[in-house]
């Protein structure tokens, strides 16, 4: 691996004779734009893994994971045009695709009697233990979870609440019992330091 | 509510906690004001980092049923793709698609009357939730109750049908959880049966409902609770029943 990276290093760009294929997620979606279905399966092997796990984390049900995770990706492509490179990453575009597909499954099979159910049925999923174990236990991103430790504790449940499991901001506002106004604002200030914490920008 | 209202949903919006009203409004609201874009911007880019955390290796399978499903699926033009517009094609058909998701949802009106409904809307989804609540507690009171019996039975065309009973809170929970939606313009409606005597129905499913979990009281002390698939809004009499949970 390091002679490799060390060989490449040494090799100047214009005279590489078989480029390597694109690993970057913009320059892929480009090419995905224009049609390209062997950068898509790139893109796959890529992003993939993260696309499908958080999906499953806010749905909880493998097989349904794995229907939005397609519709998901099927969108990715469809839609690779309209990437716009001014207003984000790559991947924040594919992970917000993901996760708005994710939250609007949830809400549409969800009425709060429902929920209830399966809690009664189930009777596993305590309100928000296990997604704090989740996020401060198994983060893979040091930086990350170095950063959701510098969010207060209300915060960090107001943010993971909504994430991970796709509450919306009234249903996180019961779970916690804090008022509307202070989950609103939670949710902002708490994002706004993970932005500073990260060093998020986004430069049009 | 007011734009400075609006703003302060920038939080949720960039977590997707927000409802399909209040989106159409946040969406309005930046395509107003271009320095808040660049916090939402930020907000969605930092909130997409906490799917860092998430992977989980999908069936191998999945891989070629994607790949399947891109070589049938038409791609949309670049935004760009009027002469002459260069990038700005991207911002145009945002705001076409914000001025068309606010006009869904609010018709046509000055920004203070948008905002007026808007705020009622919300009111009106308050009550819903007030109800809901209510509603919630009775399930918990169903759930918990001593004398619950669970009976679940097979829809055909796949899913199930689950009848929680409590004679003592005269009351079920019913679950059904069809596989697929209902077609067009088709509900499911639910039905208990006694003895020889015609099903009553305590009521249907809004049109095209795939899912649902409802109260429903009675239930204890009929025989049969069915469930039927029927033109939308229901029938007098059950058409095809697809799912049959005895109760005694």
């Amino acid at each position: 691996m390091a002679e490799y990276g060390a060989a490449r290093d040494r090799r100047p760009d214009h005279l590489s004779a078989v480029p390597a294929p694109p690993t970057d997620v913009g320059d892929l979606l480009r090419g995905i734009a224009r049609g390209d279905e062997a950068a898509f399966g790139r893109l796959y092997d890529l992003v993939a893994p993260r696309v499908y796990g958080l999906i499953r984390r806010v749905l909880r049900d493998p097989a349904q994971a794995e229907e939005v995770t397609q519709e998901v990706l099927v969108e990715v492509w469809r839609t690779a045009a309209r990437f716009d490179p001014s207003r984000g990453s790559a991947t924040a575009w594919v992970f917000t695709i993901a996760h708005r597909r994710a939250v609007d499954r949830v809400r549409a099979e969800q009425a709060a009697a429902d929920r209830t159910l399966r809690v009664g049925a189930a009777s596993v999923d305590t309100p928000y233990d296990e997604v704090v174990d989740e996020v401060s236990g198994r983060l893979e991103r040091q930086q990350v979870r170095r950063c959701m430790d510098d969010l207060t504790e209300l915060q960090r449940q107001a943010v993971t609440l909504a994430y991970y499991q796709g509450h919306s901001y009234r249903e996180v506002a019961d779970l916690l019992e804090t008022p509307l106004p202070t989950v609103k604002t939670r949710m902002r200030d708490g994002l706004i330091r993970l932005r500073d914490c990260l060093g998020v920008e986004v430069t049009a | 509510m007011n734009p400075t209202d609006v703003h302060a949903l920038v939080g949720a919006y960039a977590l997707d906690a927000v409802d399909d009203l209040e989106r159409a409004a946040f969406e309005r609201h930046i395509a107003e004001c271009a320095a808040c874009r660049t916090e939402v911007d930020e907000l969605r880019e930092t909130a997409a980092r906490l799917a860092d955390g998430t992977w989980s290796v999908p069936p191998p399978r999945l891989r070629g049923e994607v790949m399947a499903a891109i070589g049938r699926t038409r791609q949309l033009p670049p935004p760009d793709a009027v002469p002459g517009s260069g990038r700005s094609g991207r911002g145009r058909w945002r705001r076409y698609s914000v001025a068309a998701a606010a006009a869904v949802v609010l018709a046509a009106g000055t920004g203070a009357t948008v905002y007026a409904i808007q705020d009622q809307r919300v009111r009106d989804q308050s009550a819903i939730a007030s109800a809901a609540e209510l509603r919630q507690q009775r399930t918990q009171a169903i759930l918990s109750a001593a004398d619950l019996v669970v009976r679940t039975e097979p829809m055909d065309g796949g899913g199930r049908v689950t009848v929680a009973s409590s004679a003592a809170q005269g009351a079920s929970v019913v679950s059904i959880r069809a596989d697929r939606a209902p077609g067009a313009g088709r509900a499911f409606q639910m039905w208990t049966i006694r003895g020889t005597g015609n099903p009553v129905s305590p009521g249907v499913l809004d049109p095209g409902e795939q899912s649902a979990v409802r109260v429903v009281d009675g239930v204890p002390g009929n025989d049969v609770f069915a469930v039927s698939l029927e033109p939308a809004g229901g029938s007098a009499q059950p058409t095809t029943v697809v799912a049959e949970v005895p109760l005694t």
